[in-house]
């Protein structure tokens, strides 16, 4: 198997050690990733998309296009590169006339074509269907029995469901990211705020206390209904928000316990035995305790 | 609009009669199926952090014309684009689109944020919105070479989309530099 790895903004510059892990377990689970040379922002929501309706998919399709010429999929680790770019896709495939002044712009600037053939997969929806839960638990070296995760599934993984590869069945009750913690021998229970925005993005841009105030919101129901030892989610934007949003808080005394973050693909990789430092090394909430106990186990 | 618990007097013969077909002709052309039910309202992480201008309450100000208003309010650009609005509505309004449509016509008034105004040109300069000078250094740190295989190691890469982005709307409005000759061939920034 092989697939294309769109790397995106915040994983390259933002969370190397998220990149790293993913260059890690993909060819630990048998997978070849080809690096789309010359791979460009996917582009998200507050540049081009806010700008330009055309301009925003034929940037978009310029990256497709790299992916179609090796007869690839892609996938990402990036909430807002999988939406972008698989919202860019059902835009052009569901209105000719869009497709058509994108060709026309990218065949004017670097004669290149958008033809619909390649798709962006997420790359732990793409690991749950490709590969299987089951599969991926007998290939691990470390299990994380006795270990309580709180999933952070991020928004951009679920909705809009038609833009997707792989949807979840019930998009407001989503499984996917839970059964793959199982799987590694963890627990992922349910909680009430499961499906709540982080808060990162725009509007962490836009009103940093508001955008606190979701965060917050969160790990407080995370900690009073399963009071997990770790947070997990498939989405950079969030890694960065939860890992990032505790210390201020705990400053402003908004919250007094600290919850440790990975990506899902720094957790696999940490279980198919990586380098913690490699894959883990950029955290600024204290991983090591758990990683500790991971690698212990 | 400071405290969307005042009430507010709303002078409708100022309203601006093209503005529902201007959002239309800018991607949200869905916006007349809206019955304001306020399911996407229910869905909408602005409505929980408390934004006057959520989904609902944009698609009514723009029904009835409140261009200014909304120009002079910073909500749109908080919006996460989660597209649960989109998702959840049963008039296939696709508020979401209506969103962005909204972000076209201020951008087109010159009304956005330094940072998207930031965002655009790294994106130009760089191919990508988000960049960090630094990050070769915990690339390096985490064993990976200093550039990710993108536009900032391929100098051919950045030129396509820098030829991209002239040929779109941000060209005409001069929001940021654009020029040919801003293309180096080690593309350092």
């Amino acid at each position: 198997m092989k697939v294309g790895f769109f790397v995106g903004c915040n994983t390259a510059f933002n969370r190397p050690d998220l990149e790293k892990a993913v260059r890690y377990a993909f060819p630990a689970l048998g997978i070849e990733l080809d690096n789309l040379d010359g791979q460009s922002c996917c582009p998200t929501w507050g540049t081009l998309p806010s700008i330009d309706l055309v301009g925003w998919c034929a940037l978009a399709a310029r990256n497709y296009a790299l992916a179609e010429e090796k007869g690839l999929d892609m996938v990402t680790v990036c909430g807002s590169c999988y939406g972008s770019l698989a919202e860019t896709r059902h835009k052009m495939l569901t209105h000719p006339e869009i497709k058509a002044q994108v060709n026309e712009i990218l065949k004017d600037t670097s004669g290149k074509e958008f033809k619909g053939t390649s798709k962006i997969r997420h790359a732990v929806y793409y690991l749950y269907k490709e590969v299987g839960p089951e599969k991926i638990g007998e290939a691990v070296k470390h299990r994380l029995d006795g270990l309580t995760i709180a999933a952070q599934p991020g928004c951009h993984s679920l909705w809009p469901s038609e833009a997707y590869a792989d949807p979840e069945e019930d998009t407001f009750h989503p499984r996917v990211l839970r059964e793959m913690c199982t799987a590694l021998g963890a627990s992922a229970p349910y909680y009430s705020r499961l499906i709540d925005c982080c808060g990162m993005g725009g509007m962490r841009s836009t009103d940093m206390d508001k955008s606190f105030k979701l965060v917050r919101t969160k790990l407080l129901s995370m900690k009073e209904e399963i009071n997990p030892d770790l947070i997990v989610t498939t989405c950079s934007s969030c890694l960065i928000q939860f890992d990032t949003a505790q210390e201020f808080l705990q400053k402003d005394r908004l919250l007094d316990f600290e919850i440790p973050v990975l990506h899902y693909m720094q957790l696999l990789a940490l279980c198919l035995d990586a380098d913690p430092q490699q894959v883990t090394g950029l955290a600024k909430t204290g991983v090591d305790r758990v990683v500790n106990r991971i690698l212990g186990g | 609009m400071s405290n969307p618990a005042e009430p507010q007097v709303i002078n409708l013969s100022e309203a601006e009669t093209g503005f529902p077909q201007e959002i239309a002709e800018l991607g949200g052309e869905e916006l007349l199926k809206c019955i304001q039910c306020g399911k996407c309202a229910a869905a909408c992480p602005m409505v929980l952090a408390g934004f006057p201008f959520f989904n609902k309450r944009l698609i009514q100000a723009i029904l009835i014309g409140a261009r200014e208003m909304l120009l002079d309010d910073s909500s749109i650009w908080a919006c996460q684009s989660c597209n649960r609005c989109t998702e959840i509505c049963p008039r296939e309004v696709r508020p979401f689109e209506i969103m962005l449509a909204m972000r076209r016509v201020a951008v087109r008034e010159f009304a956005l944020p330094t940072l998207a105004i930031e965002g655009l040109k790294s994106l130009y300069d760089v191919g990508h919105g988000v960049y960090l000078k630094e990050a070769w250094q915990s690339r390096n740190r985490v064993g990976l070479p200093e550039k990710p295989p993108s536009t900032v190691a391929f100098p051919q890469a950045l030129q396509e989309v820098q030829a991209i982005m002239r040929k779109t709307a941000l060209a005409d409005l001069g929001i940021i530099p654009m020029s040919e000759a801003g293309v180096t061939e080690r593309c350092e920034v």
